[in-house]
């Protein structure tokens, strides 16, 4: 009795174990990443780092107190990397597969900023609300963001 | 003012206790304000424009509007159009309705004249909705159009029950296809934001347009605070009136003929 019951449970755990042999596919992939035309106003390196602390602070100056440089703005990110389907039209940033879904769905966080920002540009201009962007930011702009000057600090033996 | 708090206690015994205890309120009031002034800054603000109404050095600019009731039609809806359209607003009768304006039709019992004309967010010097806010997402800009910081607001809604003008809406069900420049989600109050992005880039509040496109131009857009502007020309040679100016919160929003 007592050894058919052994039998049974070394049977169970084999057969679990054997169902997740079957059923493992390796490695989740790493995301590809849709590319934006032109250059972002900061290096990729930073912006995948810090692109959160970037918004967050940048957000607090544009809501709260108007002042801001203008160029790191959620619209302008949206503008440049939301992808457009044949037809031309802008797919949100935030549906599957797209740039921001991409990489979130990969690392496993949601981001919250689409329960009210509207996830694809809208407007005048290719460039949608906010027109096109200019060039980089300036390392004076950088300086007043001490994430960002850290994470360039960090990466530069690659990304 | 600091020496009262380190005098030795035997200077007091003389005194009777109820002076003692006056002296130590009113000292403790001082600490207060002086600890709080400091750290605030919407408050900081706030003070300033307090003084304002003392006749000292006011902010320069203060975006406001004058509404003429008598060349608004009753019957013209272009403004609350314009900004269902223009924000991105959809019209859904119900709980989900949003009303950053709406037309607002009154008729005086006694001798039967009717008015109407719009109602939005006043843009208040001393709002009850920023008074009342527990997260501070309820606030008022240097240049004085009031606003919610959603990414602070945690949906209490307070200040729909303080705003005696039923500016504020709450938005209870999620969102979608909203307007770049005016975000909105579930979970958040929101309100007439004075088409914030619009005038600071030199344009015209979308009601305000839509009125002059509509040929009534009962609405007028200025800086209350620049003598030399159209708006502030206007309400000094024209009576007008705020809706509720009992109240003392100071709308930036004034009336003609109502």
């Amino acid at each position: 009795m007592h050894r058919r019951a052994v039998f049974w449970a070394v049977l169970a755990v084999l057969l679990s174990l054997g169902a997740v042999w079957a059923s493992h596919r390796g490695p989740v992939p790493v995301p590809v990443v849709a590319q934006a035309a032109g250059h972002c106003v900061l290096p990729v390196a930073v912006m995948r780092r810090e692109h959160m602390m970037l918004l967050r602070r940048v957000r607090e100056a544009v809501v709260r107190r108007d002042v801001h440089d203008g160029r790191l703005r959620l619209t302008r990110c949206i503008s440049c990397h939301a992808q457009r389907n044949a037809a031309g039209v802008a797919l949100a940033v935030n549906a599957r597969g797209q740039f921001c879904a991409s990489c979130h769905a990969y690392v496993g966080v949601r981001p919250d900023c689409f329960a009210c920002h509207a996830a694809r540009p809208e407007g005048v201009g290719p460039g949608g609300f906010g027109g096109t962007v200019p060039g980089p930011l300036p390392v004076a702009a950088a300086a007043v963001m001490p994430h960002a000057q850290t994470a360039a600090g960090l990466s530069e033996g690659g990304p | 003012m600091s020496g009262i708090g380190l005098e030795p206690d035997s200077d007091q015994p003389s005194e009777p206790a109820d002076a003692t205890r006056r002296k130590l309120l009113a000292l403790a009031g001082t600490a207060v304000a002086l600890t709080l002034a400091p750290g605030v800054t919407v408050w900081a603000r706030d003070l300033v424009a307090r003084r304002d109404r003392e006749g000292a050095p006011r902010a320069k600019v203060r975006y406001g509007l004058l509404i003429d009731a008598r060349r608004c039609h009753t019957d013209c809806s272009a403004c609350v159009r314009a900004c269902e359209q223009y924000n991105g607003l959809r019209r859904r009768p119900g709980p989900d309705n949003a009303q950053w304006i709406r037309k607002v039709t009154v008729t005086d019992p006694q001798t039967g004249v009717t008015r109407s004309f719009p109602v939005m967010c006043q843009h208040c010097e001393h709002g009850a909705c920023v008074d009342v806010c527990p997260t501070g997402a309820s606030f008022r800009r240097p240049d004085g159009i009031v606003l919610v910081d959603k990414h602070r607001c945690i949906g209490c809604r307070y200040c729909l029950m303080a705003c005696p003008y039923k500016a504020r809406s709450f938005v209870a069900r999620n969102v979608r296809d909203q307007k770049p420049w005016a975000p909105r989600g579930k979970g958040t109050a929101e309100g007439c934001t004075l088409c914030v992005e619009r005038v600071v880039a030199g344009k015209l509040p979308a009601c305000v347009a839509a009125c002059q496109r509509a040929g009534h131009g009962a609405m007028v857009f200025g800086n209350l605070h620049d003598p030399q502007g159209a708006l502030a020309k206007r309400l000094a040679a024209v009576t007008t009136e705020t809706i509720r100016a009992d109240l003392g919160m100071g709308p930036s929003v004034h009336y003609r003929g109502i």
